[in-house]
Formats: structure tokens, C-alpha cells, sequence
């Protein structure tokens, strides 16, 4: 008997796919997916986090975040100055906006769980006058109004959750920690929602939106200062300047409001209650 | 952003110095292939009774491991299921080297033919997280050697 081998062709236990080609393919299809459960999720528990009743938001804030560094005269200042705003904004009956001031050097504003509002010097030292200061209290009380922290935190922890889940490595105490109130991430559609909201407010209180620009002027020269590698924590997720500067412009031409109009300056004592508050923030800590 | 950085030099590494290897070794395979096919290896249990052969066992081994990009293509085929085409080659070239590995110890011994091949495929770092997988994949057989005159 004669024994032999034949020659088997090549190509047959392998398969003629370019590798590169079976990457693409499969990292784009991992990605789709990603997103879309994000999304799906973040909707998911956006939307399980908007039916909490607004009482309840209140006492998942931690006290010592809304410690108010200000001065009783800079305290009344700001709370006239909201009072204004939420008197032309639809604030619900049952919800309460609580404004703080941080003497602490951070460039930020933030609104959170609650109503709670906290104002930082870092930010509010910069603003050149009380239209500018005006426009971020009313955006933040905006955010409050659309209840966009409590959504953020819900969208936040589905995802999380899933997250961990996914891993193998359940973190549940997701709402326990401090850097969630402090750290929202809002949207892009949240954030220009909040300056349309603002601006309205705004425009109603002054009879023009003048100033309200120079807001994120003031924004806008402060990252370019920083570098746009670290952006201030809370705008890195807000649309970029010029994008909401045009917004602001066509909002204005849109409902027809004044676009020029003298500005309102801020108090004389202003720069001293800034003072007052540092010199406060620094003994506390 | 420096984590992102790595991943991606490891996988362009991975792909492109795993690629090379791959061609080199396929290369290499071929070339051993036709220089050793006149000695024939054939799966079957019984030898031809007559001449009456010396008898020997041969095997070759070789242990593969997975560069960083099939790695992770292949992580990816785990979400989605179906063929694992990244690793086929890898376990193509490693079955092959085997046998040439074999066969080339089979010359040495100035056999024949090889009967009774048989292939084992065992996992090295099985169970065991975080280590990069290999295999080891062994030909063996009985070599057939024609007896001095």
C-alpha cells in the first residue's frame, strides 16, 4: 500500500476576513450598543428620578454642603436678587430655592438637590455687574425649576448601576457620596433650556437681557486663561460659549426682547462682602 | 486619557507586530510543509503488516499565546457570539508547527511514515483570571522506521 500526503489547500481552517475589518466591525457594534443602553438607562432613570416628590430631594443633601460663607448684607443682597427672579419664573408652590455662598476660590455655581443653590466667589467676584449675576442665579434656579439635579443623579445611577452590575462589582452606595451633589453633569438640552428659562427671567426683571451675555464673557475668558484642558468643572458639559452666545441672540430676536439697556452695577460694597466671605471660608477650614 | 493613550499603543502594537509574526510564520510553515511532505503522516491506528517497521513515538509541541489586539477582538466576539476568526489562525499555525515539529523528529529518526496521529489541545492558564491565555497544542504519533538491511 502506498501511503502519502496530498496538499490541502490553504484557507481552509481559517477564515479570509481582514482582522481589521472584524475590529471595525465589532467595536462599532459594541459601541452601538453601549450607547443605546446608556441611553436607554439614563432615560430609564431620568425619568423614575423626576416622580420623586420635591420634599424628598431635600433630605438627601448633605447639611454641610450649604454652610453659606456670606455676610447678612450679601445674604439679603442675593436673596432680593433671586426673589426677583423667581418671581418671574413658574416656581412651583411646593418648591423651595435656598441660595449659599462659598467664600472658596472654585470658578463654579451649581444648583442641586433640593433647591439648594451655592454660588461660589471664585465665580461671582469675576461678573462684571448685577445683570450678569442675575443671569447665573436665574439659570441655576432654572435647573431647580426643571428639576434637572435630580434626574442628573438618576441618570447617573442607572447608569452606574449598570456599570457595576456589568462588572461583577456592585457599588451601591452610589448616593452616598458627596461628589454626586457637587458634580451634576446636566445635558446640553438641560443647560440651554436653563439659559432660555434665565434669560425670560431676566429680561422681565431689567426690561432688556443686556449683560446677560457677558456671563459667559466672563466664562468664556476664564477658560481661555485656564486652557481648554481643564475646563471649570461645571461648563465642561455646557454647550460651548459661542454656541450659547448666538442661542442668547436669536432667543432675544425671537421674543422680541431689548438687547441693549443700561446694566445694573453691583453694590459699592460689594467687593468687601467678597472679602468678608473669603476671610470667612478661610477660618472654616 | 493617558489609560485610553496605552490601550491604543497596546493594541496597534499588538496588531501590527502580531500581524508580522503571523506572516513570517506562515511563511515558515509552507515552506517546511513542502520540504517535509514526502514523509507521509497519516491518522490511521494500524500500520501496513509487512515490512516489519521499527516502531517509535514521535511528537512536537508548541505553546501559542494572544497578542493584545486579538485579545480584545476576541473579547468583543464574546458580547456578540460567532466565529472567533482572530484566534482560528492562531490555532491553524499552532496545529501545523506541531506536526512539522513531529515530522521533523521523525527524520531525524529516518522514518517512513507516522501512524496513529493524534492531536491534544490543552489550556495553560485555565481558570485563572487575569493572565494572558495560551495553549498548547501536541502531535504525536508512531513513527515508522524501516529496519536495517
Amino acid at each position: 500500500m502506498k501511503y502519502s500526503n496530498p496538499r490541502i489547500p490553504e484557507g481552509i481552517n481559517t477564515s479570509k476576513r481582514h482582522a481589521l475589518t472584524e475590529f471595525a466591525v465589532l467595536a462599532g457594534g459594541a459601541l452601538l450598543l453601549i450607547a443605546l443602553v446608556g441611553w436607554v438607562l439614563g432615560s430609564t432613570g431620568g425619568y423614575l428620578a423626576r416622580q420623586l416628590p420635591f420634599e424628598y430631594e431635600a433630605s438627601l443633601v448633605p447639611e454641610s454642603l450649604l454652610q453659606s460663607d456670606a455676610s447678612e448684607p450679601l445674604q439679603r443682597y442675593l436673596d432680593r436678587l433671586a426673589n426677583r427672579l423667581i418671581a418671574e419664573m413658574e416656581v412651583p408652590e411646593d418648591m423651595d430655592v435656598r441660595l449659599s455662598f462659598s467664600g472658596e476660590d472654585t470658578f463654579n455655581a451649581f444648583a442641586t438637590l433640593g433647591g439648594n443653590v451655592l454660588l461660589y466667589r471664585g465665580l461671582t467676584e469675576q461678573l462684571p455687574h448685577e445683570n450678569a449675576l442675575s443671569m447665573l442665579i436665574a439659570h441655576e434656579i432654572a435647573h431647580v425649576v426643571h428639576r434637572d439635579p435630580i434626574v442628573g443623579i438618576g441618570r447617573a445611577a442607572a447608569i452606574q448601576l449598570a456599570v457595576s452590575l456589568f462588572l461583577g462589582d456592585p457599588n451601591l452606595s452610589v448616593l452616598g457620596s458627596a461628589g454626586i451633589y457637587t458634580q451634576l453633569h446636566f445635558s446640553r438640552e438641560m443647560e440651554g433650556a436653563a439659559d432660555a428659562a434665565a434669560l425670560a427671567a431676566v429680561n422681565a426683571v431689567y426690561g432688556h437681557v443686556a449683560g446677560a451675555q457677558d456671563l459667559f464673557a466672563t466664562i468664556q475668558v476664564k477658560r481661555e486663561k485656564t486652557g481648554t484642558g481643564e475646563p471649570a468643572a461645571i461648563f465642561s458639559s455646557h454647550p460651548l460659549d459661542r454656541q450659547r452666545l448666538e442661542a442668547i441672540t436669536s432667543l432675544a430676536e425671537e421674543h422680541g426682547w431689548v438687547t441693549t439697556g443700561p446694566t445694573q452695577p453691583l453694590p459699592a460694597e460689594f467687593t468687601s462682602w467678597m472679602e468678608q466671605a473669603a476671610l470667612k471660608a478661610g477660618q472654616n477650614r | 486619557m493617558v489609560d485610553l493613550a496605552i490601550f491604543i499603543t497596546l493594541l496597534a502594537l499588538g496588531y501590527g507586530i502580531g500581524q508580522y509574526a503571523e506572516k513570517r510564520h506562515y511563511r515558515s510553515i509552507l515552506e517546511r510543509e513542502a520540504k517535509l511532505n514526502f514523509l507521509p503522516a497519516i491518522a490511521v491506528r494500524f500500520p501496513p503488516p509487512e515490512p516489519h517497521y521499527a516502531q517509535a513515538l514521535v511528537y512536537g509541541s508548541t505553546v501559542v499565546s494572544v497578542d493584545y489586539f486579538k485579545r480584545f477582538v476576541a473579547a468583543l466576539r464574546n458580547l456578540f457570539g460567532g466565529r472567533v476568526m482572530v484566534y482560528e489562525s492562531l490555532l491553524d499555525r499552532a496545529r501545523r508547527e506541531a506536526l512539522l515539529r513531529m515530522k521533523a523528529q521523525a527524520e531525524a529518526l529516518g522514518a517512513k511514515m507516522v501512524f496513529n496521529i493524534k492531536y491534544e489541545t490543552m489550556s495553560i492558564s485555565k481558570g485563572a483570571r487575569q493572565t494572558v491565555g495560551s495553549v498548547e497544542v501536541l502531535a504525536y504519533g508512531t513513527a515508522l522506521i524501516e529496519p536495517h538491511a
